[in-house]
């Protein structure tokens, strides 16, 4: 365990850790682009240059094995002068465009370029004229002009996904980044270049100009795309979710999170949320307020004889704790767990994705276990074809696009003599049931998902996009008799 | 506000006041019946006030030569707009030189305070604000304009041209 002294702060690193690690570790801001903690070394912006003592050269910091008492700065005006000749020699060629730029608001260079302030190019030469708006794939879209050729894209398809779509072409100033004929970056892992791109060369299809990043707010949260239960950041505004990104978690995700899961935001917005709670009447279909229409659905619950619960993994485990409890209390053992890809389920692509897509179905079992509930799907369809089902209640899916068999599935259901649905997405598959109860979002609550490995992790609420909602939380208290819902958990904090 | 009264021998007295005030009213009366053109008010608002072509009043969008919208939905002038009167919905272009342009421009004038702030803001000129004030509306909503009312409006005549155009731009090298 070599320690060196960083800017005067004394640090600790791993044996052949590189001097920028022992920067990041003091949180000593060092400029870089090319380095990602996620990647290899490739050295190639030159911009992390530091001062070694006893060294008469600047050395870059990505590419120096940190030594047994070693005193690295970066503060020096040598350095800083470094950086800026640097900077210098990356805007040659760059369009400056800022303002039409995506990155705008969180770009690297526009950063560094607005902290040195070299307004006026010393540039005589023309600017190099390069290819605008390539489409690379299905999901990102490239500008050679804005690149600087850090890399970083390259690596991550060469050394992550291994599928090597990405290349530089040509040398010296005309080099750009570029796909291969007939190869477009097309994997599941490809918006993650937009991500580590440090300047706005590439950018997201789906975000692409739909907003500019100073006007989002964001909070940290964990997907709900799957098992793997990646760590994210959630963007958003007063109209609603506008993007996903991932945040590094060594033991969960590293650094990466998949295409998929960056989808996660859209059923969480207004447009495709149940606002109200539906009853199927004689004279048509009732809108009622959710907590109205709970307290009706518990009346009808205590007339039924035979009651049953059907769960999806994909609420909190304090939730299933709550709700199974009051349900088996009130309306007997019958809990059922919905599987949505039998087939699948168990699959794993080497990276993230995990063919299970609840994010929560460690945490179900394990509260089914605690109860001592062992019931199989088997036994629910044969009950329900044979009628023994008078009223079934089925807490649904967030996330309807990986459900494929939703339609069979709610046909199924259809057979109890009685139907409720809860769901936070309106779908129109819903329409039989007798009664349709809006829950929250997995934006919006507190609660705990359990991953594929048993890590347990806290989801971090956001604003509260459907505020009358209620959680599985508020209705097993409804289900206990209670008649108001507190104010605790309907809706505390922001709202959208 | 106080009145300060000088006492003389004069102001004593009801008439010569009100002789001298009336004096005053019947030369006006008698030069705006002989001479009009000299005349100081307007029949508003048949007439209106023409103020100079720097008064910040109501916004212009300018257009490029072909006609189309300066703007590149940089949303800066609503990132600086302190009354938050500017929206933007901003999309792809067919042509990659340009790359961004609004295919949405409203500005809320009720809720504007007329700072000036978005045309600072404004990296390529494409926003100004011009000498017209006086637009009345019914109600709430026709005080939203939008990029027909901002860019194209009669008064306007197809558009305020810019001096500098992207072709001219990309040419030169900037």
């Amino acid at each position: 365990m070599p320690k060196c002294t960083v800017n005067g702060i004394e640090v600790e690193v791993k044996d052949g850790a590189t001097v920028i690690e022992a920067f990041m570790k003091t949180n000593e801001s060092i400029a870089h682009y090319c380095w990602h903690p996620g990647l290899s070394v490739a050295g190639v912006c030159r911009m992390c240059m530091v001062e070694i003592e006893g060294n008469p050269r600047l050395q870059i910091a990505c590419n120096t094995p940190v030594q047994d008492g070693m005193v690295v700065y970066n503060n020096s005006e040598k350095v800083k002068e470094a950086v800026e000749w640097t900077l210098k020699f990356h805007l040659i060629n760059h369009p400056l465009d800022c303002p039409i730029c995506d990155q705008a608001g969180e770009c690297g260079l526009q950063e560094y370029y607005m902290s040195h302030g070299s307004y006026d190019s010393e540039m005589a030469e023309r600017k190099v004229k390069k290819h605008k708006v390539v489409d690379l794939g299905e999901k990102v879209v490239l500008d050679t002009e804005r690149c600087i050729l850090c890399s970083r894209c390259v690596r991550f398809t060469d050394e992550v996904t291994k599928t090597n779509e990405l290349g530089i072409f040509n040398r010296g100033d005309r080099s750009e980044i570029g796909t291969f004929e007939n190869r477009p970056l097309n994997n599941k892992y490809s918006l993650n270049t937009v991500d580590i791109c440090p300047v706005g060369a590439l950018t997201s299809k789906d975000f692409r100009f739909r907003q500019r990043v100073w006007f989002l707010k964001s909070f940290e949260t964990i997907c709900q795309g799957c098992s793997a239960g990646c760590n994210v950041q959630a963007y958003y505004n007063e109209n609603g979710f506008y993007r996903v990104k991932p945040v590094p978690n060594e033991e969960v995700n590293g650094h990466w999170m998949c295409d998929e899961g960056r989808d996660v935001y859209k059923f969480a917005n207004k447009e495709h949320r149940l606002v109200s709670g539906i009853k199927k009447e004689d004279s048509g279909l009732s809108h009622m307020a959710p907590g109205a229409a709970a307290v009706q659905l518990r009346e009808d619950l205590s007339d039924t004889k035979k009651a049953a619960l059907v769960l999806t993994g994909q609420y909190t485990t304090e939730e299933y704790l709550k709700f199974v409890d009051s349900f088996t209390k009130n309306y007997g053992n019958e809990v059922y767990h919905w599987i949505n890809n039998p087939k699948t389920f168990d699959d794993f692509d080497g990276i993230l994705l995990r063919g299970d897509k609840n994010p929560n179905t460690v945490g179900l079992l394990r509260v089914l276990e605690g109860k001592g509930i062992k019931s199989s799907w088997a036994d629910l369809e044969e009950k329900l074809n044979s009628g023994q089902i008078e009223h079934l209640v089925v807490a649904g899916p967030e996330n309807l696009a990986v459900f494929p068999d939703l339609e069979e599935k709610v046909t199924l259901f259809g057979q109890a003599q009685k139907l409720t649905v809860l769901t936070p997405v309106k779908s129109k598959f819903y329409e039989s049931a007798d009664y349709q109860i809006p829950m929250k979002s997995f934006m919006e609550k507190d609660g705990t998902f359990v991953n594929h490995k048993g890590i347990e992790q806290k989801l971090g609420r956001g604003p509260i996009v459907v505020s009358q909602a209620l959680t599985l939380l508020d209705l097993s208290m409804i289900l206990d008799g209670s008649d108001f819902i507190s104010v605790n958990s309907a809706s505390m904090g922001g709202s959208l | 506000m106080s009145i300060v009264k000088k006492e003389n021998s004069l102001s004593k007295w009801y008439l010569p006041g009100i002789l001298k005030g009336l004096g005053i009213t019947f030369r006006n009366l008698i030069k705006n019946l002989t001479s009009r053109d000299e005349m100081l008010t307007l029949n508003y608002p048949e007439e209106k006030y023409e103020y100079g072509p720097r008064f910040k009043g109501n916004h212009v969008l300018t257009v490029k030569k072909d006609g189309s919208l300066r703007c590149t939905a940089c949303m800066l002038c609503a990132t600086n707009c302190p009354a938050d009167c500017i929206t933007i919905v901003a999309a792809e272009h067919d042509d990659p030189s340009v790359e961004k342009y609004p295919i949405n421009y409203e500005i809320d004038i009720l809720r504007c305070v007329f700072c000036g702030f978005c045309e600072e803001a404004c990296p390529v000129d494409a926003i100004r604000m011009g000498p017209e004030w006086q637009v009345p509306g019914v109600n709430g909503a026709s005080f939203i304009n939008n990029i027909s009312e901002l860019a194209y409006r009669p008064s306007l005549g197809g558009g305020i041209k810019t001096v500098l155009d992207d072709e001219e731009r990309i040419k030169g090298g900037i």
